[in-house]
């Protein structure tokens, strides 16, 4: 079934097949398909009765669009590959919590200010050198200066202290609440200074097309548009893993494409599966194939309707409450989108731990959007329009962004609102209009990470009001909510976090700089022989060491 | 003095009316023209409103009687009103084709040497170039909306045109009656507009026909490609927006696509209609 001249999978004796994953499979009814995803993101990982085998190649489905293999340097969906090569300090489970990786233990100083971590003794990286304190000061350094989130993960560190070779003593300069989500392998690789630190600019530096890793798999071989072959790390640090023998990565252009291949069996493994809403049902017909839509929680992708608050109408609180109104979440989640994806009504994911309920929810309401309408000046000509307005839609996300702008746009004619729509002719081209802030308001989307300090603090901050896409573009300032942030972002108290946070939901649901209208639901598709597929929060973005085939 | 005998355009038009193509090609116009100009005034939906739930078959409600599209719009709606965005991107960009197409086709055969060289090199640099590709690029760069996507066609398209204007005015320009015509001292733009452009018509008018259709087909193309204008409903852009639901609604894509199908169809029989109506060695039949 595999491209079997290429990379013959290693034979295997025939084990009996395992009743199916109750908690993979999705059944035939949406409704029943969302809770159990959703289920799925509260559960642990799911455990298999049968004992896990050795062995096997697991194909993977990608995207092109990969420029290199260091997430030390790059963010996005196409550094997720970096985290088979590199091992992180910590990794956390389905519950944000984190666990012992290449870390076994740390203590916290009980000022908040210094955390001492102890790392597996006999950890080398993939060329034999023995991985160290110092590597993980220098990997720490790197990440700080040239990741897109260095300064908002790393700006509390004053230092890396390395009193002996396996104890690496971060200090703080204030609490730094998000520092543990910072430190798993995804977000703060452990990289060799051996290799990286020859005083090469790290962003450019060879040898991140070909790592030297201290992952469970070492890089084998990449050919640029076409795959990328990992093999098993005989020496990793944890005992027995990982399972696989190689991790093919195979490149494909088009979603419809990688989706025949996975069909066809020649591929294993598709996550972040470019497939229609309306399609996930039919793929979980397939007895073959599984389908979940769990493991993204650390992601947390938002979508939502974003307004340039600094000219006209939108500058207008009014304006940007009719348009709430006039948005009908339900019928947009369920019956455009099949019930697939939940509703947004806040900046935070609902998996956030810092996820406020009881919003403002803006429930249709076409009457009050029309009222509003009118008490902001905006009175009906003749025709019935009171508004002429261009809304922008980026190209991902299409069946959230692109079907909801329609939506979007039949809706506000019904309140006098006439939407031209703007058809974007490639991402390059919508990012730099929005990044440049010449639009009036757009369909936007960005993902919260685990911690709100790394992926949400960016879209809010006065500070942050930068002419770059995914920042505050839409030109939000409030000292109130800055202030917020601030605090909650330098306070190790949860609940006091938990109450601040509240409190920013609260305000950006009332003043709507952003409009949130749905999660995005990123879907995984495997093979029924693909087993213990990660779940944790982190999905296929964390190492693949306890995966394993049933063949 | 003697009877004068039918005018050029009424002997053309009886031509026409005898030839059985074409006279199929003009009821179908006719009908399409009526669907697109008259109809949507008793159907006043508007096509891009939201009214049912996605991908209702035809008849499931009693409102829509072709079902609905892949956000609820009512299919009807969308045929009726959308012949018109897509009549009007086929005309323009014909027009805008045969315009580039003549001007560049007279100068180069009326003046020949080195205004020809360098004009029909050019023509030769657009032929060269992949048509659809180049439009895409065209829509790509400046963003698809009507004007956008009918100039793009009409750019991609005018060399056929051009070469075609050469070829007659390189006959034509040689004939007595324009010899006489420049012996008399008429000018060099009097020559072109009054003298052999209206002999040169008849193959150019079919061509233009033609390039109508071939306008439309260009146009669902580039929406079946996502670079259809999406304030503007036509079948080209219901083909493309519900291309993925093709196979669980085939009255989305299948109906516009009928739609097309008897316009291009009309407008090629009265094209072959016209040829045959046009050629004067055809004129004793």
């Amino acid at each position: 079934m595999h491209d079997t001249l290429m990379h013959p999978p290693a034979p295997r004796p025939p084990r009996a097949r395992p009743a199916r994953f109750p908690a993979t499979s999705v059944p035939r009814s949406f409704a029943r398909a969302t809770i159990f995803c959703l289920a799925l993101a509260a559960l642990a990982a799911p455990t298999s009765a049968t004992e896990p085998g050795r062995g096997g190649t697991l194909v993977v489905a990608g995207g092109a669009g990969l420029r290199h293999l260091n997430p030390a340097v790059q963010s996005g969906a196409h550094t997720g590959l970096g985290v088979q090569l590199f091992a992180g300090l910590v990794r956390v489970d389905d519950g944000f919590r984190p666990r012992p990786y290449l870390a076994e233990r740390w203590e916290i100083s009980g000022d908040g200010l210094s955390y001492a971590f102890h790392l597996v003794p006999d950890a080398r990286f993939h060329d034999g050198t023995p991985i160290t304190a110092e590597d993980v000061a220098f990997s720490l350094a790197v990440v700080k200066e040239h990741h897109p989130f260095g300064i908002a993960m790393f700006d509390a560190v004053e230092r890396v202290d390395t009193p002996d070779p396996h104890t690496a003593v971060i200090r703080l300069s204030r609490p730094h609440p998000a520092l543990m989500q910072s430190l798993v392998p995804l977000l703060m690789p452990v990289i060799p200074k051996h290799v990286f630190g020859d005083g090469r600019d790290p962003k450019t530096h060879p040898m991140n097309a070909a790592p030297v890793g201290s992952g469970p798999f070492r890089f084998k071989e990449w050919a640029r548009g076409r795959h990328v072959i990992l093999e098993r790390n005989e020496d990793f640090f944890i005992e027995g893993r990982p399972f696989l023998d190689r991790i093919v990565v195979k490149f494909f252009n088009l979603p419809s494409v990688r989706m025949l291949a996975l069909e066809k069996g020649e591929v294993d493994y598709y996550p972040f599966a470019g497939v229609r809403f309306r399609d996930v049902a039919s793929i979980a017909d397939n007895p073959d194939l599984r389908v979940s839509t769990g493991g993204y929680e650390a992601l947390g992708p938002v979508n939502y309707v974003e307004f340039n608050l600094r000219k006209p109408p939108f500058d207008d609180l009014r304006v940007r409450r009719a348009v709430a109104y006039a948005i009908d979440q339900d019928f947009l989640v369920n019956t455009l989108h099949g019930g697939l994806p939940r509703p947004g009504y806040g900046p935070l994911h609902h998996s956030s731990p810092f996820h406020a309920d009881g919003l403002n929810r803006y429930a249709v309401d076409l009457e009050r959007a029309a009222t509003l309408l009118d008490e902001a000046g905006y009175e009906p000509d003749a025709d019935g329009v009171r508004l002429r307005v261009v809304l922008d839609y980026p190209p991902f996300h299409a069946d959230s962004l692109g079907t909801g702008a329609n939506y979007i746009k039949s809706q506000l004619k019904k309140v006098g609102v006439a939407v031209r729509l703007r058809a974007p002719a490639d991402l390059p081209s919508w990012a730099q209009r929005i990044g440049s802030w010449d639009y009036q308001f757009t369909m936007n989307s960005h993902w919260t990470y685990p911690d709100p300090v790394i992926g949400v603090h960016r879209i809010y901050l006065c500070g942050n009001i930068r002419k770059t896409i995914w920042s505050n573009t839409q030109g939000y300032c409030n000292e109130r909510v800055d202030a917020l942030l601030g605090e909650a972002g330098s306070t190790l108290d949860v609940a006091r976090r938990k109450a601040l946070y509240g409190e920013f939901q609260r305000i950006v649901s009332e003043e709507l700089p952003l409009y949130f209208i749905n999660e995005e639901p990123y879907v995984t598709v495997s093979h029924r022989t693909v087993m213990d597929p990660p779940e944790t929060v982190w999905g296929a973005m964390q190492p693949l060491d306890r995966l394993w085939l049933d063949r | 003095m003697t009877p004068r005998a039918p005018g050029p355009v009424r002997q053309t038009w009886g031509m026409v009316l005898r030839n059985g193509s074409a006279v199929s090609g003009l009821a179908l116009l006719a009908s399409v023209l009526a669907m697109t100009l008259i109809v949507p005034a008793f159907y006043p939906a508007d096509p891009f409103d939201i009214v049912w739930r996605p991908l209702a078959p035809p008849g499931e409600a009693p409102a829509l009687p072709l079902g609905s599209d892949f956000l609820g719009r009512d299919v009807l709606a969308g045929i009726v009103h959308g012949g018109r965005a897509t009549l009007a991107v086929g005309a323009s960009a014909a027009a805008i084709c045969v315009i580039i197409g003549i001007a560049v086709g007279a100068a180069a055969g009326f003046y020949g040497g080195l205004v020809d060289g360098g004009l029909m090199r050019i023509a030769e640099f657009f032929q060269v170039l992949p048509a659809l590709l180049f439009a895409m690029t065209l829509v790509s760069l400046f963003g698809p909306d009507f004007v956008t996507i009918a100039t793009a066609i009409g750019v991609v398209s005018w060399p056929p045109i051009a070469r075609l204007t050469r070829a007659e005015f390189l006959r034509i320009r040689e004939l007595d009656y324009v010899r006489a015509s420049r012996a008399v001292g008429a000018s060099d733009r009097r020559l072109i507009w009054r003298v052999i452009l209206p002999n040169a018509l008849p193959p150019l008018i079919v061509a233009a026909t033609l390039t109508v259709g071939a306008a439309i087909l260009f146009e669902a193309g580039l929406a079946f490609l996502g670079l259809g204008d999406p304030n503007a409903m036509s079948w080209g852009l219901m083909i493309g927006a519900n291309r993925d639901f093709a196979l669980e609604a085939w009255w989305t894509v299948t109906l516009p696509g009928l739609a097309i199908f008897l316009t291009v169809l009309g407008v090629s029989l009265v094209g072959d209609g016209l040829t045959d109506a046009l050629d004067p060695k055809r004129h004793d039949r």
